[in-house]
């Protein structure tokens, strides 16, 4: 899909650039040629046979000048044109980022809505004994503490826990004298700490005084 | 009084055969245009082509361009184009 998005991208760069060239090369194609007046001058004098008088063709040679006086504005007109179709290739090709931008964007949002929560930031405070997931504290026990800081080391080190490795960790004693159900208690009394406030800050709420409340949109809720 | 007559045509014939040709025409000069009227002495055949021709390279040698030879006539039809041929008059 990534891949996919990328050739579209090109292939819109490569198809404004081309379409803005070819009107590029039209309007200069068509831009009257500056030698066009004295063509046309020229042609008026050799057609009248009665335009010999002297003034007659001063005034033809004056309108010539003119006309080559014209021509040197028309290549300023050149420039002017050329640097807004410049401007309008780079306008289309930004919009055109922009809009795969939005569109990959959009998926990558309807993605994150779909996993559930993301965690972005996992952040452990040993002195408050608290833990901020995404900002949101979570103030959890000295010994629960201490359970999820030795998964935290575990994982920045790639390493998976067993329930009696967890228990040797923290308690100091050698991995062969822990019991694997004393890590797997551990392991579950902090899911349930964590998880009660999880589901307490992100799903029930508890107002003040007042009672509980599910914090969902409420657009999104079906009952079958 | 026949034989007068033949000869008295024939002397007129030869006249305006040897009569001097002139030929007005159009010339240009290119960046800046210049335009101008000007009546010039043909030598050769008195035609518009034989003066077109003879006056090309004339008018070539002064950096001017034959664009037309308006038309061609003898020494009655001076008068009548010497203003507007002006300073171009027999010059070329």
């Amino acid at each position: 899909m990534r891949r996919s998005g990328g050739r579209v991208v090109i292939f819109g760069i490569v198809a404004i650039v081309a379409i803005l060239l070819v009107a590029a090369v039209l309007l200069f194609l068509t831009l009257p040629d500056a030698n066009a007046f004295n063509a046309r001058v020229e042609r008026i004098f050799v057609e009248n046979d009665d335009l010999t008088g002297q003034a007659e063709i001063k005034l033809l040679e004056i309108l010539a000048q003119s006309g080559t006086a014209f021509s040197d504005t028309l290549a300023s007109y050149r420039v002017v044109i050329f640097v807004l179709l410049v401007f309008a290739t780079a306008m289309l090709i930004a919009a055109l980022v922009f809009l795969v931008m939005l569109v990959t964007l959009n998926r990558r949002m309807a993605q994150i809505e779909r996993s559930g929560i993301q965690v972005s930031s996992l952040l452990i405070s040993r002195d408050e004994n608290t833990v901020y997931l995404n900002n949101m504290g979570f103030t959890l026990t000295a010994a629960a503490m201490e359970t999820l800081a030795v998964l935290a080391e575990a994982r920045m080190d790639d390493d998976v826990l067993s329930g009696a490795q967890i228990e040797a960790m923290i308690s100091g004693k050698g991995e062969a004298e822990c019991d694997e159900a004393a890590g797997a208690t551990r392991i579950k009394r902090l899911r349930d700490t964590l998880g009660n406030q999880l589901v307490s800050e992100l799903m029930v709420k508890t107002v003040a005084r007042k009672g509980y409340m599910l914090a969902i949109d409420k657009d999104v809720i079906r009952v079958l | 009084m026949k034989k007068m007559l033949l000869s008295l045509a024939l002397v007129a014939f030869a006249g305006t055969a040897q009569a001097a040709c002139y030929a007005d025409y159009k010339a240009k000069q290119d960046d800046p245009l210049r335009l101008h009227y000007g009546v010039a002495e043909i030598g050769g055949t008195c035609s518009a082509e034989a003066a077109a021709q003879e006056l090309r390279s004339r008018l070539a040698r002064a950096g001017w361009t034959l664009l037309n030879v308006v038309s061609v006539f003898d020494e009655r039809g001076l008068d009548e184009r010497q203003d507007s041929a002006g300073p171009y008059f027999l010059r070329f």
